[in-house]
């Protein structure tokens, strides 16, 4: 896989990512606040 | 009244002292022993070994915190535990020693109801001959006071390839056969990068990675399978993708073995002795246990009942080969099977096993990462022990309501890759469960796609900044705090 100059431009473009930091924030509290819990308790 | 004891002041300590006072307010003792007079947010001491934070960004003394807060603080460190009293006392009790101030060299007796072993790793560069912070030109940025070391060095190197136009390299990774913490290296690696073409001078270093992971992208974790642009990539392709973008090379399998000026010598799996030359270097020394020592009631050392290197606590620890490993394997009270009123979150309890697939070199040395157990599972156990022991002093049904296995646990790792307002980036990563299940998950590399997954650029870089804040908003317990989650 190699990062093309296209790939790049939407990585470090500010508007873009803007709306990426949203996005990425709202995701990421899915993932890690989404709670946790027992593997041996059926 | 109960007292509950906590050993550690580092994020798991912090966390567990927070959520102890707020809960079990002014009716109940919650003590504070910890040889560091501040606490450090350690991710972002790699933004102070490239200059871009200072020490004071990063730490904010804790006496005062502790007092305002109503929670005992002592800076000492502990000498041995006696979990069933002594013919000193007859209650459960630790010894420690001062570390600072007027009782500095002075033992003290410190009993308790409940102990939260929470004092992390012994960074244990000593297990790499010549690895040692400030010396034969190899760093750490595992605290804030061997990050700034490491940006001086860095600073006055790139000075002098500015002035003299001489070329230089820079080596960074893992310093031992079994270090952990790659991520760590990682985000060094592609900061110091960007502070070097920042400045004009890449086309004069070269720069290398070297870790002990089978391939790219292992960080101790095995490795993932992540969603990225729509696509499921690995995470070996999308470090590949950063470092040749980045025109890093890398050298993988490599067990880091002994350090001379400027001369890291290493073994690969092959067997094969090698070295790699360079001007400076930051390698994440092995982690091990503190070597405590435990006595029962008639002064008998009983070490085995508390540490196998690290605390003993509700895992399988029963040896079993990489195709037998289970998440159930992994604790989830982090409460010690002997004594129901210690516990160990974060970093100090003993793992069951690895997480990578366990390798040996043709000459039987251990090549393959240690279980990482870095900031956010640290906190996440650390507050479900402070739950179970308020549970355990308001109830008194001796149950453990709370649990919390990384088989059964999500957790973000946002790794800066540079940074700059405007120029900076990151690569966020999340994944869940952090301990692979794959019986769960057998065709995603034993995780959840979707929840596990990768996306790099400037939106990472904010996210770190943003953390940076929001973590040490949390930390110095201001209004509120407890809403941000672990």
């Amino acid at each position: 896989m190699k990062i093309t100059r296209f790939q790049k431009f939407l990585m470090m473009n500010p508007f873009i990512q803007a709306f990426k930091f949203v996005y990425l924030s709202v995701k990421i509290m899915f993932v890690v606040a989404s709670g946790h819990g027992s593997t041996r308790e059926k | 009244m109960a007292k509950v004891v906590i050993l550690g002041a580092g994020i798991a300590g912090h966390v567990a002292a927070a959520h102890l006072k707020r809960k079990l307010g002014k009716e109940h003792e919650v003590l504070v022993v910890s040889p560091n007079s501040n606490y450090q947010w350690v991710p972002s001491n790699i933004w102070v070994g490239i200059g871009k934070m200072k020490k004071e960004d990063v730490v904010f003394p804790l006496q005062p915190l502790y007092k305002r807060k109503g929670i005992g603080y002592k800076q000492a460190k502990v000498v041995a535990f006696y979990p069933e009293g002594s013919s000193q006392i007859s209650k459960a009790h630790v010894s420690v020693e001062y570390v600072a101030g007027d009782k500095q060299g002075q033992q003290e007796l410190i009993d308790y109801d409940y102990l939260i072993n929470a004092t992390g790793p012994k960074l244990a560069f000593d297990l790499t001959p010549g690895l040692s912070p400030g010396e034969n030109d190899t760093y750490s940025v595992c605290t804030y006071g061997h990050a700034t070391e490491a940006w001086h060095a860095l600073d006055t190197l790139m000075n002098k390839v500015k002035s003299t136009g001489q070329k230089a390299k820079i080596l960074i990774g893992t310093g031992h056969g079994k270090s952990t913490c790659q991520g760590a290296a990682f985000e060094y690696i592609l900061n110091v990068e960007k502070v070097i073409s920042d400045a004009g001078l890449r086309d004069k270093f070269e720069i290398t990675w070297i870790s002990n992971e089978f391939e790219l992208g292992d960080f101790g974790m095995d490795g993932l399978l992540v969603k990225y642009g729509g696509k499921n990539i690995t995470s070996k392709e999308m470090v590949e993708s950063v470092f040749e973008h980045r025109g890093i090379k890398w050298i993988t399998k490599a067990g880091v073995n002994k350090i001379e000026k400027g001369i890291a010598h290493y073994e690969n799996l092959d067997g094969k002795q090698k070295e790699e030359h360079y001007d400076f270097a930051m390698l994440i020394p092995a982690f091990s246990g503190h070597g405590f020592k435990s006595y029962d009631e008639n002064g008998e050392e009983n070490t085995e009942k508390l540490f196998k290197g690290f605390m003993i606590v509700d895992a399988d620890y029963t040896p079993k080969p990489y195709e037998q490993w289970t998440v159930q394997d992994w604790p989830e009270t982090y409460q010690n099977p002997s004594y129901n009123n210690i516990f160990a979150p974060g970093i100090a309890f003993a793992p069951p096993h690895p997480i990578s697939k366990p390798r040996k070199s043709a000459n039987g040395t251990d090549i393959s990462p240690s279980p990482p157990r870095t900031g956010m599972p640290s906190g996440i156990t650390a507050k479900l022990v402070a739950d179970n022991i308020i549970d355990q002093i308001k109830n008194k049904d001796g149950k453990l309501h709370h649990k919390g296995s990384l088989g059964n646990m999500g957790a973000a790792c946002i790794a800066s890759a540079g940074y700059g307002a405007f120029t900076g980036s990151g690569v966020s990563i999340t994944t869940y469960p952090i301990v692979p299940d794959f019986k769960k998950y057998p065709d995603s590399h034993g995780r959840k796609l979707g929840k596990t997954f990768g996306d790099i650029g400037l939106a990472g870089h904010w996210l770190k900044l943003a953390l940076h804040y929001a973590f040490l908003y949390k930390a110095k317990m201001k209004p509120f705090w407890w809403i941000i989650p672990e």
